[in-house]
């Protein structure tokens, strides 16, 4: 069943800034999703549309299987904004309990999940301590927490490793990693690409308002795969009718079949060449993500 | 339960304010200094027996007392504490609870969780107000112990300042958190709110000026009116007697000095009337806070109709006279007096409905406004 099911989101602003030009994307329950785009994509927005932070100029989908804008539906929901801000005055165990409640989450869950998810998220020993001397870092594992507190179905986190050390976003890979086990369904908006890349089972990539890509990394980088011979010596001359491409000593055959290669390298061999390296390669999601924005003209919403 | 855990949260950000117990502290402090004052057989003791002044009339047990220990709390306590300085200190704490709660980074933790966005600004306004109530609430039951002891008068009317007081500052704090919202500036809500204020308070003066001016004129036209019928029966009676009685000229003349004084009245009562009735209008929509405040004045009322506000703006010749018979009702003090007393009947009689009903109306425009654009905002 899918966590998310979305149709032509639209967002236009003051009928000027089109800042969604028609959405559709799905998220399966029990898999992370992570959404990617430059600055000015439109991630955020949409991100704050399926929570009912902002409205949308047209919003047609579901989510855990009631509409879209549905209150209820939020009580099995996690939410994470972007450089989002607690009350100063609170600690971190009241932050938990005050959104905890907010979610409607008894009061004698509230205080077991409060400490279990602070020891989770490696807060143990702050939980009394005023939020306003937690360092940035904390800030993040804090909201995560916070987005944990009702036990979500569903968890949208908007740039959950901003500012968090590269333990800590370890901590929160394997968190999320879990929590996929659990069977709950994670919406994740990130501009760290190699982490998406290690977490995530699918992406969009999201460019000007709309998704230009969308599905697993395998299957959007199948037709990037291929194979690059490199020799010690300059390649002989009948290695241009066979190659797809050569740079230097090195040709390229595009393809994921290795069996293509082999008579290739049969004859190389028989001609003495010296292979240096057979290696296989692939896009990775930075290369797909550079390659959905090479034809932006300027970053930003669609005017 | 989302509304209990705003309330706890609302206090928990009103303890984190410094200005909070600094307020409680000198909230305190007038409740101990009011303490101080005291009464025993002798007269009045000042300063927990510090100082003491012999007096006839105030001293323990007589109503003299009771009216200036209540008058104290009610014409000054109340309208100078806790109606203006109190106030201001309100709205100085209070003023960044609604632009903080939209701040960006904030109001996404909060409007993405099961909770309708009206549902969450009303439980947000009403709790916002807790650091008035609990303000007020304080400082009452400091009063009320205060007045139990000194006079031993267990007065519970005493705790009808908490909702007075309530509600006159959430007439302000409607516009506060208007303003907040459409500014997320919590320096420009308090600047506008106390423009707004000074508005109210100029609107207010205005018609206490104008209907204080109009009523003196209907009461010299209604005075002089009697005056020429007295003077005509007078000079009816002398001419009966006698056409020549040299009183008689005398009694013409005082016919046409009414007639002229009338007429001048009527005038200057008809240029009144077309500033005096549109200001009565403007007041009748607007908030009235200084009426709604001068509603505890009304309960707390002297049975013996002591009025320590009267006394200390010098109209205390007012009580000698009023009993009195008036002589002669055309004379200017007699015509004060009867304007005086006319206009203090005509405040009394407001209702309560015109008073807090219209005032509430008027808070509820602003707080819909306010909540309509909460309800529509991107945020």
């Amino acid at each position: 069943m899918a966590a998310i099911q979305i149709q032509d989101v639209k967002k236009t602003y003051r009928g000027r800034v089109h800042a969604l030009r028609g959405v559709s994307l799905e998220v399966m329950e029990g898999e992370i999703f992570g959404l990617l785009g430059p600055n000015g994509a439109g991630k955020s927005t949409l991100v704050k549309i399926l929570m009912t932070v902002i409205h949308g100029s047209k919003v047609s989908g579901t989510m855990l299987g009631k509409p879209i804008g549905h209150r209820k539906t939020l009580e099995d929901v996690g939410y994470l904004p972007e450089h989002h801000r607690f009350p100063y005055y609170l600690t971190g165990k009241q932050v938990l309990q005050h959104y905890g409640a907010l979610c409607k989450v008894t009061r004698s869950n509230r205080n077991s999940r409060a400490s279990s998810l602070l020891a989770r998220l490696g807060l143990s020993g702050w939980e009394n301590k005023k939020v306003g001397s937690y360092s940035k870092g904390m800030l993040q594992r804090l909201g995560i927490a916070q987005a944990l507190m009702n036990e979500p179905k569903l968890l949208v986190l908007d740039e959950p490793t901003d500012g968090v050390d590269p333990v800590g976003r370890r901590e929160i890979r394997d968190l999320l990693a879990e929590l996929r086990e659990e069977g709950r369904a994670v919406f994740l908006n990130s501009h760290l690409l190699s982490e998406l890349e290690m977490v995530c089972d699918r992406v969009a990539i999201m460019v000007k308002g709309k998704v230009t890509m969308q599905g697993t990394i395998d299957s959007l980088t199948k037709d990037s795969r291929r194979y690059e011979i490199k020799t010690k010596d300059p390649l002989p001359l009948w290695v241009n009718e066979s190659a797809d491409e050569i740079i230097g000593n090195t040709m390229i055959l595009h393809g994921n079949d290795p069996v293509t290669m082999q008579p290739i390298l049969d004859r190389l061999r028989a001609e003495n060449a010296t292979i240096l390296s057979v290696k296989p390669v692939r896009e990775n999601l930075e290369d797909l993500f550079m390659r959905a924005v090479d034809n932006i003209d300027e970053p930003g919403a669609m005017k | 339960m989302q509304f209990k855990a705003l309330l706890i949260d609302a206090y928990r950000q009103l303890s984190a304010a410094k200005l909070f117990w600094v307020t409680v502290g000198i909230s305190i402090l007038v409740v101990v200094s009011y303490g101080s004052v005291g009464f025993n057989e002798h007269g009045i003791s000042i300063g927990y027996g510090f100082w003491e002044v012999e007096s006839e009339q105030l001293r323990e047990g007589s109503p003299w007392a009771r009216g200036l220990y209540i008058g104290i709390f009610s014409s000054f306590l109340v309208k100078v504490w806790l109606a203006w300085i109190a106030t201001v200190l309100a709205l100085i704490s209070t003023c960044s609870i609604f632009p903080e709660f939209v701040h960006s980074g904030s109001i996404e933790l909060t409007i993405s969780k099961p909770i309708g966005r009206l549902k969450l600004f009303f439980s947000k306004y009403l709790v916002s107000l807790l650091f008035v109530v609990l303000q007020v609430a304080i400082f009452c039951l400091g009063i009320f112990i205060c007045v139990g002891l000194r006079i031993g008068e267990w007065n519970p009317m005493l705790f009808a300042a908490i909702p007075i007081v309530a509600t006159f500052s959430s007439y302000l704090f409607a516009v506060c958190v208007l303003v907040g919202i459409l500014t997320r500036s919590g320096i420009t809500a308090l600047l506008i709110t106390g423009v707004f204020w000074m508005v109210l308070w100029s609107i207010q003066t205005s018609e206490g000026i104008l209907n204080r001016f109009v009523t003196e004129q209907q009461v010299s036209i209604e005075r002089f009116n009697e005056g020429v019928i007295d003077a005509e029966g007078e000079l009816s009676q002398m001419k009966e007697k006698s056409a020549e009685d040299f009183r008689i000229p005398k009694i013409e003349k005082r016919i046409d000095t009414f007639n002229a004084d009338i007429k001048g009245a009527q005038e200057l009562l008809d240029k009144l009337e077309q500033w005096h009735t549109p200001t009565t209008w403007v007041l009748a929509i607007s908030p009235k806070n200084a009426q709604t405040i001068g509603l505890l004045d009304r309960w707390l009322s002297d049975p013996d109709g002591f009025d320590i506000g009267a006394i200390m703006s010098g109209d205390m010749q007012e009580f000698e006279v009023d009993e009195m018979e008036e002589i002669d009702r055309t004379t200017r003090g007699a015509r004060e007096r009867e304007t005086m007393r006319r206009m203090r009947e005509e405040y009394e009689s407001r209702s309560l409905w015109y008073v807090i009903g219209t005032s509430l109306l008027f808070e509820g425009f602003i707080l819909g406004i306010a909540s309509w654009y909460f309800c529509r905002k991107d945020f």
